[in-house]
């Protein structure tokens, strides 16, 4: 498979302000790449610079030094005005927080990207109802933000990406905030969601367990200043049963090899 | 093991007081009791320092409808309320569509931050005398007041909004494809209303506030004017009548703001917090 993003030598520290030090190194010679239609989790130690990755890869933040290629395309990160957010879309990202508009209903708020980029019609608007309905909505299209629970605001936020189809989706620790049943839920809809359509995801997480559960391949990085710690190719034959893959007993090598790496 | 038990009854009882149809009852019951004390102080201090100082509240119940029936009253409050209400629009439309212009302007919104504090700072009482020297005694330097009074309340909340605004919101709308144009008409000016709404409810009373005043210092017509005219006829009744339509129109004009707000905010959830859901 030819890789669809690639990061070389990326570096990060933040620029010095009036009378300060620039901040010490927090991402330092990071290479990795993912190939298309791949499922890459990141996993690291908190405060490890992994929402910085994936602010850079998403446009929305600049790099130190270092290359991020797409596409074969060379992305522009030297200054925050040539920043293209999301790469014309090319990029979704599903953040930390939900980042729902509070003064639009659910199904308002999943419909946003497509209105924004002029593309709602009778077929997308029928993709989206499609996406209520695979990750349980239903009924609650017409429910402002607040009235929904943590697991329901998640699910709104992860297919409000999923509706326009971007190539490549990054996740930092989207199922962080929620109860351990409703995650274990949330990744069963993304493992579900994600061999309809086969995406390239990008998922960063600190939760060893979830890593492995869902992905193809796990990076480890290091502390800060981050790279890489190592590599794992997850084996473990899809479709996987979340709830089950504690007791594969390739699972428990792979956590152990894992925790052993992330300091 | 009794005592958690009572007190969660008592939790419960008190929240039903709260929130229910018993408590709207209770609430309406207090404010009655309220109204019926002072008005019996309002009567005592009337007897007590005589009815030249301070007129009764039924003497003024009768001039108030007496007022009304010979429409002087309505005459004078409608040239106050018209003032109120162009003074109102052409300072706090301006106002408030000022800071989305200025959003994408930080260098001339630091540049006129100073002057905007000064304006926002200013005694406005103290320029009227100014604006009636050149606007005339007419309605035109009632406006004037007006405008400089409610211009500075809702731009500064206005723009405070406009800054209150999470940028990780605009950070979602810039990946998922919004032009300049769609942030603001559909994340800026959405997450703002509320700022806007609360410059405009604090506003409102205040321009016809302005309004009286101005009217107090020289006018022909207005409620102000008509307080003016009976505190040198030494009729206090006559005031109190004023000042009763005054605080009738801030009401009404509350009342007004609240049900606007109501519609264009539905999607907040309700303010009491033990009525919201988890």
């Amino acid at each position: 498979m030819a890789a669809l993003l690639e990061v070389r030598n990326l570096s990060k520290r933040f620029a010095s302000r009036a009378g300060r030090e620039p901040s010490p190194w927090i991402i330092r010679d990071l290479s990795f790449s993912v190939a298309d239609g791949e499922f890459l989790t990141i996993v690291g130690p908190s405060g490890g610079g992994k929402t910085t990755l994936l602010n850079m890869i998403a446009q929305i933040d600049t790099a130190s030094g270092g290359e991020i290629v797409f596409q074969s395309k060379s992305a522009p990160l030297g200054d925050k005005t040539s920043l293209k957010p999301g790469l014309n879309c090319q990029i979704g990202y599903v953040t930390q927080e939900d980042n729902l508009l509070p003064w639009r209903t659910c199904l308002e708020n999943v419909l946003f990207p497509l209105m924004a980029q002029g593309r709602l019609n009778d077929e997308t608007r029928a993709h989206a109802q499609s996406l209520i309905r695979a990750v349980g909505l239903e009924g609650w299209e017409k429910h402002y933000p607040h009235e929904l629970s943590g697991g329901m605001r998640k699910r709104t936020s992860l297919i409000r990406t999923l509706v326009y189809d971007p190539p490549v989706i990054l996740m930092d620790e989207p199922f962080g905030a929620v109860d351990a049943q409703t995650r274990v839920q949330l990744q069963e809809d993304l493992l579900r969601l994600w061999n309809l359509g086969r995406k390239t995801i990008v998922f960063v997480t600190h939760d060893i367990t979830e890593a492995i559960a869902l992905a193809d391949r796990t990076l480890v990085l290091t502390r800060q200043p981050s790279s890489v710690a190592g590599e794992h190719i997850i084996t473990i034959p899809r479709p996987r049963d979340i709830r089950d893959i504690l007791t594969h007993p390739e699972f428990v090598d792979l956590y152990r090899r894992i925790r052993a790496q992330v300091q | 093991m009794t005592t958690p038990t009572l007190s969660g009854q008592a939790a419960g009882a008190a929240a039903l007081l709260r929130g229910g149809p018993l408590g709207l009852l209770a609430r309406k019951r207090d404010q009655l009791l309220v109204l019926v004390v002072l008005l019996a102080i309002w009567q005592g201090l009337s007897i007590l320092l005589g009815e030249y100082w301070i007129g009764t509240p039924w003497g003024t119940v009768r001039r108030l409808v007496s007022g009304i029936a010979d429409g002087e009253l309505l005459q004078h409050a409608s040239y106050t309320v018209a003032e109120a209400i162009i003074g109102f629009l052409v300072g706090g439309i301006p106002a408030a569509a000022l800071p989305f212009v200025l959003r994408r302007l930080p260098m001339v919104t630091a540049i006129i931050d100073p002057i905007m504090v000064g304006g926002y700072g200013s005694p406005k009482l103290a320029l009227a005398p100014l604006f009636i020297l050149w606007f005339g005694i007419g309605i035109e330097s009632k406006i004037a007041l007006i405008v400089f009074t409610v211009f500075f309340i809702v731009y500064f909340s206005t723009l405070a909004g406009i800054r209150a605004l999470d940028p990780k919101l605009v950070q979602m709308a810039q990946m998922s494809g919004a032009s300049e144009s769609d942030i603001a008409r559909h994340i800026i000016f959405p997450g703002a209303v509320p700022h806007i709404f609360a410059g405009l409810r604090i506003a409102m009373p205040y321009s016809i506030g302005a309004a009286v005043v101005a009217e107090l210092i020289s006018a022909n017509r207005g409620l102000g004017y008509m307080i003016q005219l009976r505190s040198m006829n030494f009729d206090t009744t006559g005031i109190f009548v004023a000042l009763a339509a005054v605080c009738f129109i801030v009401a009404v004009a509350n009342w007004i703001v609240n049900i606007v707000e109501r519609h264009l905010l539905l999607w907040r959830p309700p303010a009491d917090v033990t009525a919201q859901k988890e």
